[in-house]
């Protein structure tokens, strides 16, 4: 499973931030009908931070990234660098560079030469951009290859030369487009620990764009989860995967059970769903969140629940199931399991103490969780 | 367009002789070139007919019922009608086919199976006087004509056109339709009417002058500029006329050595004076209202003619010399000629015409009248006085130092 | 025939198809016109091999000139279209949105009407007092002598309009191919759009220049239509001369020579002119 980074990013908030949003919006006009990419987005992203841009295909991220590096122009809304106004400047004079899907390397230039392009454009001189291009490709490992063509290289090769090439500009910041898509898990694994340590190294502020949840909640000190054009929470891996803002969040970041009922009774800082004698949700909420009567949804992880035989002790949720599936992972185990008020749920058991299996496809067992692993959504 | 004129007429009118070989020439020349060059090409020179030859080629000929005869584009009234009173005299069908597009691809065409001793699937074909027509002669590919065959033609046919160089007593053919190739001149641009061959070198009309690209039309004038007859015309004559249509050119002028677009630049104003065919001229006045004159100069000017002959491997050679003879009824031949402009071989068509004309009224009546009256159809005797013929090569080694005399001025 | 025998045969029998075509059109021709350019003689005596390598010596020494000039001619009317096509190519392709293909079939709409009637209206475009000149000299703008037929420009103009698709179409699809990310990539690292263009589109789309040079300069410098309807005096290409010596003179075994005199100094002019730009490199790039 994914390590999940601290919640208490290294970020100086007090400074100017390095890119904010304000208000961004971005339509399309295809085939004579307008189509909304990006509804309003706001947000501020400092100085040397890894930020995420997270979110299903078509959500937008791509849009957003192009009118931060200035391929788009915004609809409305306003695009700040350090604090400068960038709309209306064309993407050779805004001091950020991306990093492309595919990508979009020169394909009759070299290694050298592609990692040299944006030094030559500016000016650098000559001895001084053999010295970066050579210091850059030793950072991202391709020393001993600056002759070959990119077509030459591997897929992660290529992605280096990527990375190189806008790095090697020292940019005050650097935008990535999903730049490990394209690779296999294994590579893109070994990737993602490479290009953190990159971030380090250089300590330049990275937007990252991602669709897939594991790598922003590894790499990322902050994440935006974006869901249609707008941004759904914003905020570390571990408020985002703990404390969904939305259902839609909760959906997406990692595997959720959704429950859903009336609130019964609240005492003090808990409120509580019952369902009969034993049967009960008990969700930890904050004062005035919800009232008695209020209709609520609730979530909780599956590697918090906890399955048994017996009746379970104390004074948390209590649900009553039978196993629909076992599934046997290795490491762990899951248990599909349809509740006695008619939810699916996924549990999540590691395997580190149990020898066998704790139940069968067909068994009438217990699930039970302690309040502070159940959040309401969305209120 | 002008309304006034018969739309049947102006079909034949709109497009002249020339063009239809050379559009035809700009897209199949090498095509055929590389077809006859892949063949192979051998020759046998034939020694002239004798009369003796002309009994024994007709020996045992006897009436098929059909010919297959092979013309040119626009050479005749697309319903045929000459061809269907033929056919309702004699009960002899005719295949009329517009295959010849210029003379030397035609010639690319036919000469393998002839050489073979195969028949060209015609019985009847026309060919230009000039050098594929000596060609055809030498190699022996051609019948000899039986004149007992040809009453109309021995009693029509203008006497001019009994005796041409080409083909003195016409053994091997007879005429189709003739042309002149004078001078003609813009008169929107030029007032006083040239007269003389030296029109074409006055330097007053520096890069406004149209000379023919075609090596023997050229060479013509340049010969007949210096007071020579092409048709006797020497080695010797040639390398001065050479001489004086390379300075010609070399003083500038020239506008262009032209093909079939000569009388397009001469009547939008490129050229002022040009050489050029009687029949075109009469033509473009018609179809589109210029002001072209058509002078045959002091000094002469030349005439060719396109000749029906019969193909010696021809399978119905009696039936073709049939319908040879039949064009030479001066109505059959008026009918003809109301439709292609050229000069008609048959003298005696004038007064068919006339009294055509006589009888038509509007506008019928009146393109019957300037046919009949166009010099440039019927040419009065005194022109033919002036006409001169194409040179006789009498070898083909003759024929390349023509050609490498003059083809070096046009082609440059 | 054992089976082995006939696996090894296979091979050859699938080559036979291609090889009985190319052979049937193209090297039972090549070799024929190759035999007629060693042989002697005229149509009527007829023609023998005499391995007359004299066709070729003559012929070049007669007609050196029109093959400079048909190469000059050629040549200059290639980069015109490179100078002229480039620009609409890379017009249609970037900022033709979806109507590029009715701006390629404008583009291509003159060339539906026969080569030969398409430049026979050029010429009464261009005629001296038509309707370009005639109103220019009319408000005195230009001189009563000038005129454009019947001059060199004239057939090189000639030459570029009527082989313009050929440049184009293969731009075009070179453009096309190129990868808008990359354009972007280098806006992205400070290029500005000439140092853009210089620097990476161009580049990337001159396997679309050599390909476009090579179909449009051979036939361009082979050309006899152009010279013959919009030249003058002393525009002859040496096309005009093979057709000459072929229809006219039907001296065939000389216009075998000329032609393949001519083949062979485009082979030649292509040769150099891949060295010289790096067939590996275009071939490569094309490969893309
Ligand atoms: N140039 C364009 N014209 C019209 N619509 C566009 C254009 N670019 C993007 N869109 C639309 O805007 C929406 C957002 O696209 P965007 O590329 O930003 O998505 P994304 O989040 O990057 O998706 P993915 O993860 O698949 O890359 C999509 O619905 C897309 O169809
Ligand atoms: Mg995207």
């Amino acid at each position: 499973m994914t390590e999940i980074q601290d919640a208490t990013p290294a970020v100086h908030t007090d400074t100017l931030p390095a890119i904010e949003l304000v208000g961004l919006v971005k339509s399309f006009t295809s085939h004579g009908e307008v189509v909304q990419a990006v509804k309003g987005i706001d947000m501020k992203i400092a100085e040397g931070e890894f930020f995420s841009m997270l979110g299903p295909s078509g959500c937008g991220k791509t849009t957003t990234m192009r009118m931060i590096a200035g391929f788009d122009e915004p609809t409305a809304g306003e695009v700040y660098l350090h604090g400068g106004n960038v709309v209306g400047v064309p993407p050779n004079k805004r001091d950020v560079n991306m990093v492309f899907q595919s990508y979009a390397l020169f394909p009759h230039m070299s290694v050298a030469e592609n990692v040299a392009f944006g030094l030559k454009r500016k000016g650098v001189a000559k001895e001084e951009v053999t010295r970066r291009v050579g210091e850059m490709l030793e950072i991202v490992g391709l020393t001993g290859r600056e002759k070959r063509r990119p077509k030459e290289l591997s897929g992660g090769q290529q992605q280096r030369v990527a990375l190189a090439r806008a790095l090697v500009n020292n940019p005050r910041a650097l935008l990535l487009d999903e730049p490990l898509a394209a690779l296999d898990l294994k590579l893109r694994q070994a990737m993602q620990v490479e290009l953190k340590r990159i971030q380090r190294e250089v300590g330049i502020t990275f937007v990252f764009v991602t669709h897939d949840q594991g790598e922003a909640l590894t790499m990322s000190d902050r994440i935006a989860v974006m869901n249609d054009g707008l941004v759904d929470q914003l905020g570390s891996p571990r408020e985002i995967y703990e404390h969904p803002a939305s259902k839609f969040v909760a959906g997406f970041i990692g595997t959720s059970n959704l429950f859903s009922g009336t609130v019964s009774e609240v005492v003090g800082a808990e409120a509580v769903i019952s369902y009969g004698p034993d049967e009960r949700l008990v969700i930890q909420v904050s004062t005035g969140q919800v009232r008695v009567g209020s209709e609520i949804e609730l979530t909780v992880r599956p590697e918090k629940i906890v399955i048994s035989i017996e009746a379970p002790h104390g004074n948390g949720s209590a649900v009553k199931g039978t196993v629909t599936e076992v599934v046997y992972l290795g490491t762990a185990t899951n248990y599909n399991v349809k509740t006695s008020t008619g939810a699916d749920v996924v549990v999540f058991t590691q395997n580190a103490t149990s020898a066998g299996d704790i139940a069968v496809r067909g068994d009438s067992i217990w699930l039970s969780w302690e309040p502070r692993h159940s959040y309401v959504i969305g209120a | 367009m002008n309304e006034q004129i018969d739309p049947a007429l102006l079909r034949g009118l709109t497009q002249s002789r020339y063009d239809r070989r050379d559009i035809v020439k700009m897209f199949g020349a090498l095509g055929a070139g590389a077809a006859l060059a892949a063949c192979g090409v051998t020759g046998k020179k034939a020694a002239p007919a004798q009369q003796s030859d002309v009994r024994k080629y007709w020996a045992g000929k006897t009436k098929g019922g059909h010919v297959d005869f092979a013309n040119w584009p626009l050479y005749m009234d697309p319903k045929h009608p000459e061809l269907k009173k033929f056919t309702q005299q004699t009960g002899i069908s005719v295949t009329y086919s517009e295959v010849i597009q210029d003379n030397p691809s035609w010639f690319a065409k036919i000469q393998p199976q002839l050489a073979a001793g195969q028949s060209i699937n015609y019985d009847l074909m026309v060919v230009t006087n000039g050098i594929v027509f000596t060609e055809l002669v030498e190699l022996g590919f051609l019948a000899p004509l039986d004149h007992a065959k040809l009453p109309n033609f021995t009693k029509n046919a203008g006497v001019q056109y009994k005796t041409e160089s080409y083909d003195p007593g016409n053994v091997y053919s007879i005429p189709w339709a003739s042309g002149m190739t004078g001078i003609a001149y813009n008169s929107k641009y030029i007032t006083t009417p040239p007269t003389s061959m030296a029109d074409l070198w006055n330097p007053k009309y520096k890069g406004k002058v149209g000379m023919m690209a075609e090596p023997e039309e050229l060479g013509n004038f340049g010969l007949i500029a210096l007071g020579v007859n092409p048709e006797t015309s020497t080695p010797d004559d040639w390398t001065k006329a050479a001489a004086k249509l390379k300075s010609q050119r070399d003083q500038g002028l020239v506008r262009k050595y032209y093909d079939q677009d000569y009388i397009k630049a001469l009547s939008s104003g490129d050229t002022w004076i040009s050489m050029a065919w009687s029949g075109d001229i009469f033509q473009q006045n018609l179809a589109e209202h210029t002001q072209l004159k058509f002078i045959i100069p002091q000094e002469g000017a030349t005439i060719w003619t396109d000749n029906m002959m019969i193909p010696k491997t021809a399978a119905h050679p009696v039936d073709a010399i049939t319908l040879m003879d039949f064009f030479y009824d001066p109505a059959i031949a008026a009918s003809l000629t109301e439709y292609i402009n050229y000069v008609t071989a048959v003298p005696g068509a004038q007064q068919v015409i006339q009294s055509a004309a006589a009888q038509a009224s509007g506008s019928d009546k009146k393109t019957l009248e300037q046919v009949a009256a166009s010099s440039l159809v019927f040419p009065a005797a005194a022109d033919y006085a002036k006409l001169k013929h194409f040179p006789a090569f009498k070898t083909n080694q003759e024929k390349q130092q023509y050609l490498s005399l003059i083809q070096p001025i046009t082609q440059s | 025939m054992s089976a082995r025998l006939r696996a090894r045969l296979a091979p050859y029998a699938l080559l036979l198809p291609g090889g009985l075509w190319l052979t049937i059109f193209f090297v039972v021709p090549l070799v024929a016109m190759l035999s007629l350019s060693l042989q002697q003689g005229d149509v009527v005596s007829g023609f023998s091999m005499t391995w007359h390598w004299q066709n070729f010596t003559d012929g070049i020494s007669k007609y050196h000139n029109q093959i400079i000039r048909s190469l000059w001619y050629g040549g200059l009317s290639t980069v015109l279209q490179i100078v002229i096509g480039y620009p609409v190519a890379y017009w249609i392709a970037f900022r033709g949105g979806n109507r590029k293909s009715f701006f390629l079939f404008l583009l291509l709409l003159p060339f539906f009407v026969s080569f030969v009637l398409r430049t026979i209206s050029w010429q009464f475009f261009l005629s001296d007092n038509g309707i370009l000149l005639g109103p220019l000299k009319n408000i005195g703008l230009v001189s009563e002598h000038f005129h454009i037929l019947a001059t060199p420009y004239a057939v090189v103009g000639g030459l570029t309009y009527n082989y313009l698709p050929f440049m184009v179409l293969p731009l075009y699809v070179a453009l096309e191919r190129v990868d808008n990310r990359v354009v972007e990539a280098a806006h992205d690292l400070y290029a500005n759009r000439v140092q853009t263009f210089r620097k990476v589109v161009f580049p990337l789309t001159l396997p679309g220049v050599f390909a476009g040079v090579l179909i449009s300069f051979v036939p361009a410098a082979a050309d006899y239509v152009n010279a013959s309807i919009l030249g003058g005096t002393q525009n002859t290409m040496i096309g005009n001369i093979i057709q000459n010596e072929y229809l006219i003179n039907q001296t065939y075994p000389e216009a075998s020579a000329l032609s393949f005199t001519l083949m062979a100094v485009l082979l030649v002019g292509i040769f150099i002119y891949a060295r010289a730009l790096g067939t590996e490199e275009v071939l490569e790039a094309a490969a893309q």
